[in-house]
């Protein structure tokens, strides 16, 4: 069975691990700094499995050396932002850990597919590419896959009708000027647009851009955690079971959609080795503005950070 | 809330595999009725004993007395004969109309609140027949079709793009027969349609393909024809109605002017839920594609002349 090591065991580390040990998809070791966080959390998780029917092998770890050999590294450690917190801010306080901890992971687990989910998504995603210096398309960021599926909730929510057959493709950073491809709104295959009015649609747009907002703002001291490790669940099994599934991940482009040298979302094949491939998906005019007027804003906050 | 109850009457390879996938799904009770006595008893143990195995714990009986189907919440009807070598459409109509109807009347009496999946064949007049003699409204009887055309059509979509099967979602539309109509512009991969990935000779070869994708594994089998697919689809409409999922699935649903189609069960895209087809979807079909629907409308339209002109005759 594959190996995850996933790096910090708060909220979307031990969520994460949780839904990828209902998946039974690889056996799966947290690791965290805090004493006793990750060995505490994975029995819990293990003592669930006779009522939730897994049997996945889950461990917790004290030290970063539980990350040896995996197939896949989550990085899910860090801070997450506190209200009010800008995303600069928070890339300033994130970033040395991130460092650190990809030199433990490019010694521990060369091999691996990384996952990033710290955030600033896609500014740590680059961080942690350049950083591992691994090949671009083994070092995927969350980012348009949670957006995604919380427009697929909200698109069967308003409709009344199964998510399952919702699609959708959200690509850009992972900040409110992300990017909705209308066309790939869909139930069943039917475009979205032709099921609901227009200002429905308007309104649930405007409602994924804040989404994660909108969660800090009602927690407080906590971000959004079961949709964020619902995204690394999938991406998960999407690479151990070697599924091919198109998902929208945060990668370091060059060239593709006319980018170059930053990391933001786009719809990109996924399997065993990481992306295999970024898929084009033809956009109309305006989505075409918004994304690269969205990869400069990002450009520009890049910019202020590396100063 | 009581415990749902589904009854499947024909235990052929349909109507049992479909009762295993409705179990392995441990969302109702499931009856089988089956003329044949002792084939009903013996598939439901066999089932029952797979069960501790396969984590399943539902009642599942097999019987041949009809009265058992009582107050089921969704019957579906798979008795009828098969095509076989020298019977013609007629023929075949004949023979299945009288079984259908027989199962129709039953369920009318037993199970008057349930909704009806209509899996025999030829499906779209069997539907009629169904409707006809159950009296039920138009919501509560509806057609297999579509949804098993589809997961046809999304299966080689996926297997031509190397892409993964959960990724695709595909619309078929019109008359379960050579003359269905699946539509590429409404076939998407993680919502990209496929007309942005495939070109148009890979998207043709794929719709000739799901149109006689059924033939495909009789050419196979020779004296048989597909049951898994079929019954999973059975399956996932049964879910759809038990559990109050919502499903947008295309299924043969009788038509009041939708797709300026009057009174006439055919494909389409409908939403399923507890209380069986809940909204029908009218897509903006291109001149091109509400021709070929039109064409399929009339050749049901002509079965369904058939079957009157059969009924009229006795």
């Amino acid at each position: 069975m594959k190996k995850v090591g996933i790096i910090g065991s708060g909220n979307v580390g031990a969520n994460s691990a949780f839904f990828i040990a209902e998946n039974r998809t690889a056996s799966v070791t947290l690791v965290d700094i805090k004493e006793g966080l990750s060995v505490g959390k994975a029995l819990d998780i293990l003592e669930a499995g006779p009522i939730r029917r897994y049997d996945t092998d889950i461990r917790g770890e004290n030290s970063i050396e539980g990350i040896r050999d995996s197939d896949v590294v989550v990085l899910a450690a860090g801070r997450v932002r506190a209200p009010d917190q800008s995303r600069d801010e928070l890339y300033k306080d994130n970033a040395p850990l991130i460092l650190h901890l990809c030199e433990d992971i490019k010694r521990l687990a060369p091999g691996a597919v990384v996952i990033n989910v710290v955030e600033p998504v896609d500014m740590i995603t680059l961080l942690a590419q350049k950083t591992l210096g691994f090949d671009r398309m083994r070092v995927l960021g969350v980012g348009g896959l949670l957006s995604t599926t919380r427009l697929r909730y909200l698109i069967s929510n308003f409709l009344g009708v199964s998510s399952r057959e919702v699609t959708g493709m959200v690509i850009g950073p992972h900040r409110p000027s992300m990017v909705f491809l209308q066309d790939t709104i869909r139930v069943s295959g039917i475009p979205a647009d032709k099921l609901l009015p227009p200002e429905a649609m308007e309104a649930i747009i405007e409602e994924v851009r804040k989404a994660g907002d909108t969660i800090l703002q009602m927690a407080q001291r906590s971000t959004a955690y079961y949709a964020p490790s619902a995204a690394v669940a999938a991406l998960v099994e999407a690479i151990v079971r070697d599924t091919r599934k198109i998902l929208p991940v945060s990668i370091r482009l060059e060239g593709e959609y006319e980018v170059n040298g930053i990391a933001v979302s786009v719809p990109a094949q996924i399997g065993e080795k990481g992306a295999e491939r970024v898929i084009p998906v033809r956009m109309s005019a305006r989505e075409q503005k918004e994304f690269l007027a969205a990869a400069n804003e990002l450009c520009e906050s890049l910019n202020r950070v590396t100063c | 809330m009581p415990r749902r109850k589904v009854s499947i009457i024909g235990a052929g390879n349909v109507g049992a595999t479909a009762a295993y996938y409705v179990a392995e799904k441990v969302i109702a009770d499931i009856v089988m009725v089956d003329v044949i006595e002792g084939m009903t008893q013996a598939k439901a143990l066999d089932f029952l004993h797979a069960g501790p195995m396969r984590r399943y714990d539902v009642s599942i009986r097999g019987t041949s007395d009809f009265s058992e189907i009582l107050d089921s919440d969704v019957v579906v009807i798979t008795a009828g004969l098969p095509r076989k070598p020298g019977m013609d459409r007629m023929d075949l109509l004949k023979v299945n109309a009288d079984i259908v109807k027989s199962a129709a009347q039953n369920i009318a009496k037993y199970s008057p609140n349930s909704t009806v999946i209509v899996v025999s064949n030829p499906l779209d007049i069997m539907c009629h027949v169904a409707f006809r003699t159950t009296g039920f409204a138009v919501q509560r009887v509806v057609g297999m079709a579509g949804i098993l055309d589809s997961t046809r059509f999304r299966y080689f979509v996926a297997q031509e793009l190397g892409c993964a099967l959960t990724d695709v979602h595909a619309m078929v539309l019109g008359g379960h027969g050579d003359q269905m109509v699946p539509l590429p512009r409404f076939t998407t991969v993680a919502g990209i349609p496929i007309t942005q990935m495939l070109d148009k000779s890979a998207i043709d070869r794929m719709v000739d393909r799901t149109r006689k994708g059924g033939a495909e594994i009789v050419a196979y089998l020779k004296t048989g024809s597909a049951y898994y697919a079929p019954a999973a689809s059975v399956a996932e409409m049964v879910e759809a109605i038990i559990t109050d999922r919502k499903t947008l699935a295309p299924c043969a649903c009788y038509l009041r002017g939708e797709y300026e189609i009057e009174n006439l069960f055919i494909g389409v895209p409908a939403l399923l839920g507890k209380n069986g087809i809940e909204r029908i979807v009218e897509l903006d079909l291109e001149r091109e594609e509400m021709n070929l629907l039109k064409e399929s409308a009339n050749a049901v339209r002509k079965g369904v002349d058939d079957l009157n002109t059969f009924f009229s005759l006795r």
